[in-house]
């Protein structure tokens, strides 16, 4: 055996002024529990087995039984292959070819705007959405929700019936009940804004069939603050675009700029990078961030202030003060140390400076934000106003009054288009049932669908026809790529159509009149381009003419509280996975590990560990989940409970809680019941209703005095099992960031020492480990096994594959976990399999903690570091395979043979960077019919006791492969793009074959900021990364 | 103490070890055949949902495989085709013949012919027939005869020590471009030698190693 040395603690690097990295306040501490659950192979009671909940185990009795039906099963398990048909046309659709994937260019609209999009279909079955490379918003890339949006196609919750006060009715009852309202029917409909411009159309035509029509833009818990800031300051509703990539220097006023809840956080990312080179001449934009909680773009931040989101205007203020573009009171920040250096770089960058306030701050802190880059010139370069048609500022005040007339019995009829308003408006679940009619218009039978009288089946954006504008205006259409998988279910337009018209009105045909009117020329062709392409090669908005309304400013400014708050505030905002609830019951976004806290299935309390040491609350980590306090939080005259998340880096006296969770969805799905052998139900997330009913609670509540408030939190409860990946995988047990550091695995700097020493990612390396490689000189010394004839001699060696990826740009946004998840059939485990450590992700995404000293943990930094499976030449999981199931690949991949792995697991355990993820159960066995349709047809679906990682995407190797031999050719730099490569917003992940100097991943290997993981082991990892380097303002540092 | 066995009881012991050493082989043997698809897949021959017959249209009447199966050389999949495809012919001929009755029916209602599938790979075995009829494998060196089959069958185990027989040794048995869909193909006495300036020539190297099929 090849025995490594144990690494030496070395006295320099013990030196407490060094960065420390660190996953939870656990491992910063040391704790036992750290040391124990990573200490072993696999967290503690990854191994145990089936534990139903609640029961001590698997009885004697029930093992006796199992084995026994085991045996007796054994026998009739080989006979013969099951029988498949085939399954052919009659008449066979031109241009189609069985089993080859076809692209069709559609769009998902979201928040009002449509996201350009290329979607896979196979055979008719939509499996995969990207970005539409084509069109000028979306440069290819996407964020999760978009990744996400597949499997609510098929989920199997979804509402499929018309339901008529209760019972089962059908489109044509509904059709009959529209067609006979009398026109006099006082109608009030709530809808998202949108901006379709069929549903404009349609929507005119029914508030002239109707007398009396109110339509409301409903916003939710979103809110609009931001369109009420700039109508405020200028007078005049428009929609604000930044321009991130025209900026250098950037101040975020508690705006998550690049998280999924943000307002274009694809343009924002793709923006930010591109001013992230610090090779480059004009040097490197810089970030401030200002915020309360920890979010990834504080993590991105080159500075970052915590500060109570309550006293983000304040500072908003006197940053406005000091550059002159507000003339008020500037507040309790006047003097902090922050405002002049800040307002200093901001005044230098004049027209590159870009001031962003975040959705949740009220509206006047948008209009200091507006007033600033007006005052800076920015307007024009990194500020933009397009004269949006639906930018609309219907303010809380507009829901009021449509609250109070239902109460008064002033509406006949209420319609709920595509929105929940019993979920995230309280006043209006009391007025609800003062109404008579109540139609509820759903992708499920939600909240609101409960007391409604009418329910109707909302069809997914993959099944039907609409259109729209994207962010900036060009006019694109959504095209169906399946018939509705439930015949009830209608688009939005063909509702409103009805209403309008008391017939049924096909989506096609209203879309087609549309455009009919809009483009020029022979319609046929063009309307061909159109659905070819996606969207129309038409102008976007118009910048809108704007001049900054001082009064206005003043009016909206004089609307803050500028003075200190005391007291604990409760910030309540958008969740990263599930938004504002409807992605709720998306079991994928559900077990994505929330970028900053890798909490799964939950929403939580979040706050700093000094607010939780006065509250008298706090987490203990126990295995590999956390046995949280449950608080109860109380704003607004609501209170609801949740579990106590403890996050360095916040604010003191700030709770966080995002919405979206506690949702009651009713699925008509039965309770699944199995044989009473059969344990693998136990395992099915599925299994009991709909997968988001009880998960979380709703915060929505809260939120009556806004989404920033006064709250009171105490102690509700204990021992609240919250399951969260922070401090799975760790690659560094025994000594508190020191292996991390050590090692190197996450190698920054400065900009200055960059550019002093830039070869600063060479400085953290360890020696090689010598010893005396005599003895194996096939692995480590010139004839190593991939020069071996049998890989030399295959036509895959010309190509030896590779990633880089730049944590420079990498902003952790999750969207590779997705895109990952969706391309390679990764299967959902459930919260309680997460807290055993038996989550499946391919992809890891690590944070780190960073703190100079081990004292002062409140105020870390934050940095995420993707960890795909490192594809080792010298893999060390390949030795210890007893059955050579993981070995490699001539083209320099580790490859992972499932039907040859027969699950000794020493490969996961052999793994230094522990990417190896284990089949514990059969995970798709019992999942719904309508899931297997999500699965991508060129991945194996893997079974139980089956090792499995990531593959760099082999099935598109593979088939990249196949196209280039057919056609007699070598592959091209950039066929082969991997998932997680392809959906990156900051394009932080570059993939291709290394061996071809001339490709993009070699020349991104020759950046002198690249460096490898665990180098001194010699294993020689095929991804690189390279290094950060920040942009800190020297007058802060 | 009188024995409690009689003496022949040392036999026994022999006897036992003889018996599982004779019985261990036979179970070796018997696995090694009763359960290798040679014996459990070779020869399977479902039932179609139509009485078709390779033999009268790919053997008597010299059908080329390619009219129907027409994606062979561009597609992972080779289609079976379309009830169209059936229509073309059987539209003018045999058109009141019973038999021909589902692909009518098929033809007027538009719901597809369900056929059974008779060649399965395992899900986890990734297979692209465009590649192979592409670099001179013929259809008959995997689905053999079928310009004599009555109903189609398996005519090899579709194993994975089978196709690697092949991927080794690929001079033992591709033939030119041109007769990929010739039944009965009579190789050459130099066809060896053929294969082998081609493979030099083409680069034909049919990748062993386990991703190339497996992911």
């Amino acid at each position: 055996m090849i025995e490594l040395p144990v690494l030496e603690d070395s006295p320099e690097s013990a030196d407490p002024t060094q960065n420390r990295f660190w996953r939870s306040i656990s491992h910063l501490k040391g704790s036992e529990e750290f040391s124990r659950m990573n200490g072993g192979e696999f967290l503690p009671g990854a191994s145990d087995g089936p534990l139903a909940e609640g029961s001590g185990g698997a009885t004697r009795r029930q093992f006796i039984q199992l084995m026994g039906a085991s045996m007796a099963m054994a026998g009739l398990t080989a006979c013969r292959k099951p029988v498949e048909a085939i399954v052919p046309f009659s008449h066979m659709p031109e241009d189609r070819v069985p089993g080859v994937p076809v692209q069709y260019a559609t769009s998902m609209p979201f928040r009002g705007t449509l996201h350009p999009l290329l979607v896979e279909s196979y055979d008719g079955r939509p499996t995969k959405v990207e970005g539409n490379p084509d069109h000028p918003d979306s440069h290819g890339a996407t964020h999760l929700f978009e990744q996400a949006s597949i499997l609510a196609l098929y989920d199997p919750d979804r509402l499929g019936t018309v339901r008529n006060a209760g019972a089962v009715s059908d489109w044509a009852a509904f059709r009959s009940f529209v067609s006979g309202l009398p026109t006099s029917t006082r109608i009030a409909v709530l809808a998202e804004p949108s901006s379709s411009m069929t549903m404009a159309i349609v929507r005119r035509q029914m508030q002239q069939r109707f007398a009396a029509v109110r339509w409301v833009d409903y916003h939710g818990t979103v809110g609009n603050n931001a369109a009420q800031g700039v109508s405020a300051a200028y007078g005049r509703s428009a929609r604000v675009r930044h321009h991130v990539e025209n900026a250098r220097v950037i101040l975020s006023l508690d705006a998550d700029l690049f998280g999924s809840a943000g307002s274009d956080p694809v343009a924002a990312a793709r923006g930010f990078a591109a001013g992230r080179d610090p090779e480059s001449m004009n040097g490197m934009n810089r970030l401030y961030v200002v915020e309360s909680g920890t979010s990834i773009t504080g993590g991105m931040a080159d500075h970052r202030l915590r500060l109570k989101s309550s006293e983000v205007a304040s500072f908003a203020a006197a940053v406005a003060a000091e550059l002159g573009a507000w003339s008020g009171n500037a507040g309790t920040h006047a003097s902090h140390a922050w405002v002049s250096e800040v307002a200093a770089d901001l005044r230098n960058a004049g027209s590159s400076a870009l001031v962003v306030a975040g959705d949740h701050q009220p509206a006047g802190v948008h209009a200091l934000a507006a007033a600033i880059n007006d005052r800076l010139g920015a307007v024009g370069t990194t500020v933009n106003y397009l004269d949006a048609s639906d930018a609309s500022d219907d303010s809380a005040a507009t829901m009021d009054a449509l609250v109070a007339d239902m109460s008064a019995g002033n509406v006949d009829l209420v319609l709920t288009l595509g929105v929940n308003p019993v979920y995230d408006h309280p006043a209006f679940a009391d007025a609800y049932a003062s109404v008579a009619h109540r139609v509820h218009f759903g992708f499920y039978f939600d909240e609101t669908a409960n007391g409604a009288t009418w329910v109707v089946p909302q069809a997914h954006y993959l099944e039907s026809w609409g259109d729209g504008r994207s962010r900036s205006g060009v006019p694109g259409v959504i095209q169906p790529l399946i018939a509705p998988l439930y015949a009830d279910a209608h688009s939005d337009i063909e509702v409103i159509g009805l209403f309008a018209t008391g017939t049924d009105m096909p989506g096609y045909e209203m879309v087609r009149a549309t455009w009919r009117d809009m483009i020029r020329g022979s319609f046929d062709s063009s309307w061909r381009k159109v659905i070819h392409d996606g969207f129309a090669d038409l102008p976007g908005y118009a910048s809108a003419r704007v001049s900054l309304s001082a009064s206005g400013v003043n009016a909206a400014a004089a609307a803050l509280d500028l003075g200190a708050h005391s007291g604990v505030e409760v910030v309540i905002t958008p969740d990263s996975k599930v938004f504002d609830g409807r992605f709720a019951n998306n079991v994928w976004l559900q077990e994505l590990p929330e970028p900053t806290t890798k909490v799964v299935w939950d929403n939580v309390a979040m706050m700093n560990p000094a607010t939780a040491e006065r509250l008298g609350v706090g987490a203990k980590l126990d295995g590999g989940k956390y046995l949280a306090d449950v608080v109860s939080v109380e704003a607004g005259g609501a209170s609801i409970e949740l579990p106590v998340w403890i996050q360095p880096g916040m604010a003191d006296d700030s709770v966080h809680v995002s919405l979206g969770y506690g949702r009651d969805i009713t699925s008509e799905r039965p309770e699944r019941s199995t044989n009473f052998f059969d344990l693998d139900d136990y395992t099915d997330v599925y299994g009991k209703g709909a997968v988001s009913t009880g998960v979380g609670a709703n915060a929505a509540p809260l939120m009556t005095a806004g989404a920033i408030a006064t709250a009171t939190v105490s102690k509700a409860g204990e021992g609240y099992m919250v399951a969260s990946t922070q401090d799975h995988g760790a690659i560094d047990a025994p000594h508190v960031g020191e292996e991390v550091k050590k090692r190197g695995l996450f190698r920054m700097a400065t900009l200055q020492e960059y550019r002093s020493n830039p070869d600063f990612v060479k400085g953290g390396e360890p020696a090689a480990i010598k010893e005396d490689w005599s003895d194996y000189p096939t692995l480590w010394e010139a004839n190593h096994p991939k020069e071996s004839e049998v890989m030399t001699s295959s036509h895959y060696h010309e190509n030896q594959w590779g990633m880089v990826i730049d944590l420079n740009t990498c902003t952790g946004c999750n969207a590779c976990v997705v895109a990952c998840q969706a391309e390679n059939n990764i299967q959902v485990v459930g919260k309680s399999e997460v807290a055993r450590g038996r989550e499946m992700h391919w992809l890891r995404l690590d944070r780190y903690f960073v703190s100079g000293d081990g004292s002062s943990y409140e105020d870390p930094q934050m940095v995420i570091q993707p960890m795909p499976c490192q594809h080792c030449e010298n893999a060390p999981c390949e030795q210890v395979c007893p059955v050579a199931a993981t070995v490699h690949s001539p083209d320099g991949t580790n490859q992972m043979i499932y039907n040859r792995c027969i699950g000794t697991r020493y490969c996961a355990n052999n793994c230094p960077f522990k990417v190896r993820r284990f089949n514990f159960f059969n995970w798709t066995k019992t999942l719904p019919q309508t899931l297997h349709m999500a699965s991508n047809p060129n991945v194996t679906v893997r079974s139980r006791g089956v090792m499995e990682k990531c593959s760099f995407c082999i099935q598109r190797i593979r088939g990249a492969n196949k196209v280039a031999n057919v056609e007699n050719r070598s592959l091209q730099d950039g066929e082969v793009v991997t998932a997680c490569q392809q959906v990156c917003p900051a394009n932080a992940i570059t993939f291709g074959d290394v061996s071809n100097p001339d490709s993009a991943v070699s020349r991104k290997r020759q950046s002198d900021r690249r460096y490898e993981l665990l180098a001194e082991l010699n294993i020689k990892p095929r991804v690189s990364y390279l290094g950060r380097v920040r942009n800190p303002n020297p007058n802060l540092a | 103490m009188p024995q409690i066995f009689p003496r022949k009881a040392n036999v026994l012991p022999h006897l036992t070890l003889a018996g599982s050493l004779a019985g261990g082989v036979f179970a070796i043997l018997f696995i090694w055949y009763y359960f290798s698809p040679e014996y459990t897949d070779v020869g399977y021959a479902p039932e179609q949902p139509v009485e078709y017959s390779h033999r009268l249209h790919a053997g008597q009447l010299g059908l080329d495989c390619q009219y129907c199966h027409t994606n062979v050389k561009d597609a992972a999949h080779s289609n079976v085709p379309a009830t169209q495809t059936c229509m073309n012919c059987h539209s003018q001929v045999r058109t009141e013949s019973l038999k021909l009755l589902p692909v009518r029916e098929s033809w007027a209602t538009g719901e597809s012919i369900e056929w059974i599938k008779v060649h399965k790979l395992p899900d986890y075995a990734q297979f692209s027939h465009a590649v192979h009829t592409n670099n001179g494998v013929g259809c008959e060196s995997c689905h053999g005869r079928i310009d004599q089959m009555e109903v189609v069958f398996q005519a090899e185990p579709l194993s994975m020590g089978w196709c690697l027989e092949c991927h080794r040794n690929p001079e033992q048995f591709l033939r030119p471009n041109s007769e990929i869909t010739t039944m009965g193909y009579e190789y050459p006495d130099d066809f060896v030698q053929q294969n082998l300036q081609r493979i030099a020539a083409e680069d034909i190297q049919p990748p062993t190693n386990c991703s190339a099929c497996h992911y």
